[in-house]
């Protein structure tokens, strides 16, 4: 060993002291997951749920666009924190199951706009809804990232891009609760297409807020 | 005799748990174990205990994010990967912003070079007074017909080195003549 690494060794050892290790990354998941119910149930106390969520529920296209949007929630939140671990705790098939489901999330939607026959009438707005569930994901972007930037991520690209997905889908996931729309063809369109925009954002945010 | 394989986990428990020993013995050995994985892949021993120092520092600001119940190799060999990659990363972003640079010159500067008259036979005497391998990478673009990859190929150089080589021989070659 060279005479600079092992003054680095006894510098670094000197500095040695008790550390509290990690949480656990489903620990972490789970977490941020729960963090997340808390915030669309507060949410949607003070913005109201749809009037029309009784008879929405009746349609099973929107039941499995609930349930898969909501697997693509958990799959980034427990993806994102098992990113954060240098050597994604291990468990590399888990950390890039988010793929997977978003997948699915795509040819479940193809399906959907298929089905949507009559189309529904389109809604008066359209921005604005893009716009919105970004301001609603802004919270959980935040309490992501800065817990993210607590640990050691070796993939910062991919766990901010993940990361901001999982917040993107908080909020997408409140509006869906919260907006009288049946029109697939707006959904398609104004919540979900800005999540490739989002995801391409979170590479960069990655890079500048989980580096280390 | 092979030499004791030490158990990296407990060291890495008992460093977590502040014991300096431990630490200290896990950082030499993890270097020990590092630095065969960075000079297969590093071309200086310069560079190699470079990267292994950022990699080290690395170890040190992310030990709490080691689980004693989890293998220590993959773990540090995750932290290593990523210094690599962000040191060639940077290393190579350098030499891109170079090659850049000199594509931009390399159009200009034969050009001037035509322009006054001037062939590689009528300046070969100065072209014989450069250092040797820029004389030689000159004869072989310019006399010898050859592309900047083969050249490279030739001489066991990268592309952009031939590149950065002649950029700087073309800027003597011009000051030189155009006193």
């Amino acid at each position: 060993m060279t005479k600079n690494l092992e003054q680095l060794v006894e510098s670094l050892a000197a500095e040695a002291a008790t550390v509290t290790p990690a949480p656990h990354p489903f620990m972490l998941g789970l977490k941020w997951v729960a963090a997340a119910a808390l915030y669309i149930v507060a949410s949607l106390a003070i913005s109201g749920l749809r009037p029309d969520l009784a008879h929405a529920l009746h349609n099973p296209w929107f039941i499995a666009e609930l349930v898969a949007l909501l697997l693509v929630f958990i799959a980034t939140a427990f993806s994102a924190a098992l990113l954060a671990f240098p050597d994604l705790h291990q468990k590399r098939a888990l950390a890039f199951s988010p793929v997977v489901l978003f997948a699915l999330f795509v040819v479940l939607m193809g399906l959907a706009w298929h089905a949507d026959s009559p189309p529904a009438p389109l809604p008066v707005h359209s921005w604005q809804c893009t716009l919105t569930i970004m301001l609603m994901s802004m919270l959980p972007a935040v309490w992501t990232f800065y817990a993210m930037r607590k640990f050691a991520s070796t993939h910062y690209h991919w766990a901010g891009s993940i990361a901001l997905l999982s917040a993107f889908s908080v909020g997408a996931l409140w509006m869906r609760l919260h907006e009288v729309n049946d029109s697939i063809v707006h959904v398609v369109e104004w919540h979900y297409l800005p999540m490739l925009a989002v995801g391409l954002t979170g590479l960069w945010l990655g890079k500048k807020l989980l580096r280390w | 005799m092979a030499e004791p394989i030490a158990d990296l986990e407990a060291l890495m428990r008992q460093s977590q748990n502040g014991d300096k020993l431990a630490y200290a013995e896990l950082l030499r050995e993890s270097a020990h174990l590092l630095r065969p994985f960075l000079a297969k892949r590093l071309n200086s021993s310069t560079e190699v205990d470079d990267v292994l120092q950022e990699v080290l520092i690395s170890i040190h600001k992310a030990r709490h994010t080691y689980d004693g119940r989890r293998p220590y190799k993959p773990w540090v060999y995750a932290i290593a990967k990523f210094r690599l990659q962000d040191h060639l990363r940077t290393h190579y972003a350098d030499q891109l912003h170079h090659a850049v640079d000199i594509a931009e010159l390399e159009n200009i500067l034969p050009q001037d070079v035509t322009e006054s008259g001037l062939s590689y036979e009528s300046i070969s005497g100065e072209v014989h007074k450069l250092p040797e391998k820029q004389a030689a990478i000159l004869q072989f673009l310019h006399q010898d017909g050859y592309t900047s990859k083969e050249v490279a190929e030739k001489l066991g150089m990268t592309e952009s080195a031939v590149k950065v080589a002649a950029h700087r021989a073309y800027k003597v070659l011009r000051q030189r003549l155009e006193r």
